[in-house]
């Protein structure tokens, strides 16, 4: 197993650099820079070319991107050239808001979908079947920014019962946390549902009609422990997949739902980097990311094995 | 059609509604009595780029932090210079010396009395790091003269520099002298205002809380402006940050927020019946401008410019981009104002009249080549006027195609000599700072907005800034005005307001060029 993790994490070293490498040329070609943003709109050509060699910005391409890596390797991500701190500073700070959303929707939106998809596969060709798949369907199709501000008015404006918006640490008020939590991570369960309902469903109905099924119901298991314990675990392998990649994209970020409840979470933060061309912060935040991605595919790999050892000889 | 001109009933409704809560706001003798203490939370769309007031020009900064900094001089209500932190200036006779005496016991939020050195080092350090570090170019150097006493030696006589030095677009505050040597962004947020700084999160909100040992200037009876005699009675403040409008509005609606920065105007109509929340008119807040290229074909013949304005309905234009809070005005300074140029050019304002501008057209031998509206997706009024003045050229023949990008490639490609013909540009802070500041951007020796300078303008431009009285340079400024409708070089569209909105039991709120968290109370 420790072999398998080194290979997997050995692997990763050239993806992380070819994703820095790809941002680099994207931003080389993006126009316009942040020059204009610290200057504003009446400013001279000498006040932009000032800032520009202040900031370094008028060097070549590849020596920026040689000091970039070069201080990569002493573990330094840069300085933003707006928020007034480093990338690393920038990026930890919202961990625990991108964190919490991501942990509170992911759970949320599992337990959803893998009900739903259940019982969608075992009343398979019923009323019941379809009306979960159009409950799963309408959760993909709604869009979130919508769905967010209609919890708002809702729950926030008419009930009073939750927040509008804004993050309170868990370390500051447990309690403030999770009401904080509630409305954002329940938004994006509910649109991410939907995915894991249908892969659930298209999985167990595999299982299902396998015969190793048909003997545990033939020797009196009770329905519950041939649905949870034999079939759930054979089906689990492509609900993982699916999960896994939702991790992937729920922690770098839920940009529109960050947006909607005014969260200062890790999406946010890249995004408005990327529309005032903070280059430090969108070249550091997008490694950071990918380094998310990566580490969650490994994890999806290791569970992969913990379920069916068959993928660890075959690898 | 000239002067002003409102368009709805409902806006009238809405604008009566806000000068009464401003009338009640300000009424002397008011029977409200002030009440210390509690929290407001302000709320505003984008994060404050930098709280290091001298190195932005950025209005969401601003917000926060005229709050926290203060300059010598500063703009008053009706946008005079009035000393703030300066006692007062006395100015020699050739206009080479400026004495300036500081108010004595003005303390920093570091405990620190400010003294004339606190002065030039903050002067100095705005030369290097000053977003518009030009407006200390004539002063050829600051010196220390006494405790509490600065002495600017000017480079030639500048009539107009107080009015410059007391700009806050990117304002020349006072720190304490040990910031001196920072970098832009990298002080220590430490100013003399009534609030000082405690937190910044961005994307979440900045807190600032009341500073008890500020001192209050009592030469004026309340605030005014910039200045004037500021009460902190608040705590505590938070300047959230909320970027979605629709979310904004329901956190002022559960009460959770007091005052929204700006109120889309849908909403500010629903709530107009909301005995919670108080609207208020921010008029008139900027101007809405189509400026053309001056470098390239079509937009280099001054017939085919004419045409251009000669085609457009303003009112349309207006009506769309501002969601109906606007007036329409063809001067190039606010109506009543200073330097207000009168009737010269309303004779070209909203025709939008097709058959002169196609007669002007083919006067200019125009072919139908491509005119490239430059525009953005970040600020609203951009996109939607950019869309309503293509189809207003498109009437008059004009192939006229929108180039929409986002804020920083928009500046980006307008800041090169070709491939754009029109941009829209909403002018907030420039026409509230006057005539100066505004014909800055329009002339040498900046760029000019419109690319090619027009030696014309350039040489009204120096006489308006070397005038030496005001009554000299108003009738400079009407030249200009008379410039502006012969060269066609932008077009003058109108003015937008904004609406502001803040729950009821918020007293004091005035509406200004920043929220003033001053004088403002919870009731």
């Amino acid at each position: 197993m420790t072999a398998f993790i080194f290979r997997r994490l050995l692997s990763a070293i050239p993806v992380l650099i070819i994703v820095s490498l790809v941002t680099f040329m994207i931003m080389w070609l993006v126009p316009g820079d942040v020059s204009a943003e610290i200057a504003g709109t009446d400013a001279t050509p000498e006040d932009l070319a000032a800032i520009r060699e202040r900031l370094g910005l008028d060097r070549p391409i590849w020596e920026r991107a040689l000091a970039w890596y070069a201080a990569l390797a002493k573990g330094d991500l840069g300085y933003s050239y707006l928020l007034n701190r480093s990338v690393a500073d920038a990026v930890l700070e919202r961990l625990p808001v991108t964190l919490s959303l991501a942990g509170l929707a992911l759970v949320l939106a599992t337990v959803m979908g893998v009900l739903l998809g259940i019982f969608a596969a075992i009343r398979h060709n019923t009323i019941f079947d379809q009306g979960a798949m159009v409950t799963a369907l309408l959760g993909l199709s709604i869009p979130d920014f919508w769905f967010g501000i209609v919890l708002i008015i809702f729950f926030g404006v008419w009930l009073g019962w939750l927040p509008t918006g804004g993050f309170v640490p868990f370390s500051e008020d447990p309690a403030g946390w999770l009401r904080s939590m509630i409305l954002p991570a329940f938004t994006l369960a509910v649109t991410q549902m939907g995915v894991i309902a249908r892969m659930t469903r298209s999985a167990m109905l595999d299982v299902l009609n396998q015969d190793y099924i048909r003997t545990a119901r033939a020797k009196g298991m009770t329905s519950g422990t041939v649905i949870f314990v034999h079939a759930l675990r054979n089906a689990m392998i492509p609900i993982v997949t699916v999960v896994g990649v939702l991790t992937g994209v729920l922690l770098s970020g839920a940009v529109v739902i960050e947006m909607v409840y005014s969260l200062p979470g890790v999406g946010r933060l890249i995004v408005g980097a990327i529309q005032r061309r903070d280059f430090p912060i969108i070249q550091g935040g997008l490694l950071i990311t990918a380094c998310v991605f990566v580490f969650v595919n490994i994890l999806v790999d290791i569970i992969y094995v913990w379920i069916d050892p068959r993928v660890r000889d075959e690898g | 059609m000239t002067g002003l001109h409102r368009i709805s009933a409902l806006m009238r409704t809405l604008f009566t509604v806000g000068m009464v809560a401003i009338a009640a706001a300000i009424a002397p003798g008011s029977s409200e009595a002030q009440t210390k203490g509690g929290e407001l939370v302000f709320v505003q769309g984008s994060n404050p780029p930098s709280l290091d007031a001298m190195s932005t020009s950025s209005q969401a900064s601003r917000n926060i932090n005229m709050n926290i900094y203060e300059t010598l001089y500063g703009f008053s209500e009706d946008v005079n210079p009035i000393p703030i932190l300066a006692e007062g200036v006395e100015i020699s006779d050739d206009g080479l010396t400026y004495v300036f005496t500081l108010r004595q016991g003005v303390k920093f939020h570091n405990g620190k009395e400010m003294t004339a050195r606190d002065v030039k080092a903050s002067l100095e350090r705005y030369r290097k790091v000053g977003a518009t570090a030009n407006l200390l170019s004539p002063v050829k150097d600051i010196e220390i003269t006494g405790d509490y006493e600065v002495t600017f030696h000017m480079e030639a006589a500048t009539p107009t520099f107080l009015e410059a030095f007391s700009s806050p677009r990117a304002p020349a505050v006072i720190i304490p002298e040990e910031d001196a040597d920072t970098e832009a962004g990298k002080n220590s947020f430490v100013g003399t205002g009534p609030y000082k700084f405690v937190e910044y999160v961005p994307d979440s909100h900045v807190t600032l809380e009341r500073f008890d040992d500020y001192t209050a200037d009592t030469r004026y009876e309340g605030m005014d402006g910039f200045g004037g005699k500021k009460t902190a009675w608040l705590d505590k403040v938070t300047f959230r940050i909320i970027p979605e409008p629709g979310a904004q509005v329901a956190a002022l609606e559960a009460g959770e927020v007091h005052v929204l920065e700006q109120i889309p105007m849908p909403a500010a109509r629903r709530l107009e019946s909301n005995e919670d929340i108080t609207l208020y008119e921010n008029m008139p807040w900027a101007f809405t401008t189509f400026i053309m290229n001056l470098n390239v074909p079509p937009t280099d013949n001054v017939k085919f410019r004419e045409a251009v304005q000669v085609a457009i309905n303003m009112e349309e234009v207006m009506a769309i981009s501002s969601e109906g809070l606007y007036q329409l005005n063809h001067r190039w300074q606010y109506p009543g104002s200073t330097y207000d140029p009168g009737d010269i050019g309303a004779e070209y304002y909203n025709l939008a009249d097709v058959d002169r501008a196609k007669a002007l057209l083919e006067e200019a031998g125009y072919n139908g080549e491509e005119f490239v509206i430059l525009t953005d997706s970040n600020i609203p009024q951009h996109g939607k006027s950019a869309v309503v003045i293509a189809e207003n050229l498109k009437a008059a023949g004009i192939n006229a195609v929108i180039n929409q990008v986002d804020w920083p490639t928009a500046l980006n490609i307008r800041m090169q000599d070709e491939g754009w013909n029109g941009w829209t540009l909403q002018m907030g802070i420039e026409p509230f700072l006057g005539p100066v500041g505004l014909i800055a951007t329009l002339t040498s020796p900046a760029r000019p907005h419109f690319v090619k300078p027009d030696p014309e303008l350039d040489a009204l431009y120096q006489e308006l800034i070397s005038g030496t009285t005001v009554e000299a340079r108003q009738e400079t400024f009407k030249k200009i005005q008379q410039r502006m409708y012969e060269l066609f070089a932008v077009v003058k569209v109108g003015d937008s307001g904004l609406m502001q909105a803040a729950r009821s039991n918020v007293k004091g709120f005035k509406p200004y060029r920043y929220p003033r968290v001053n004088d403002l109370w919870i009731e």
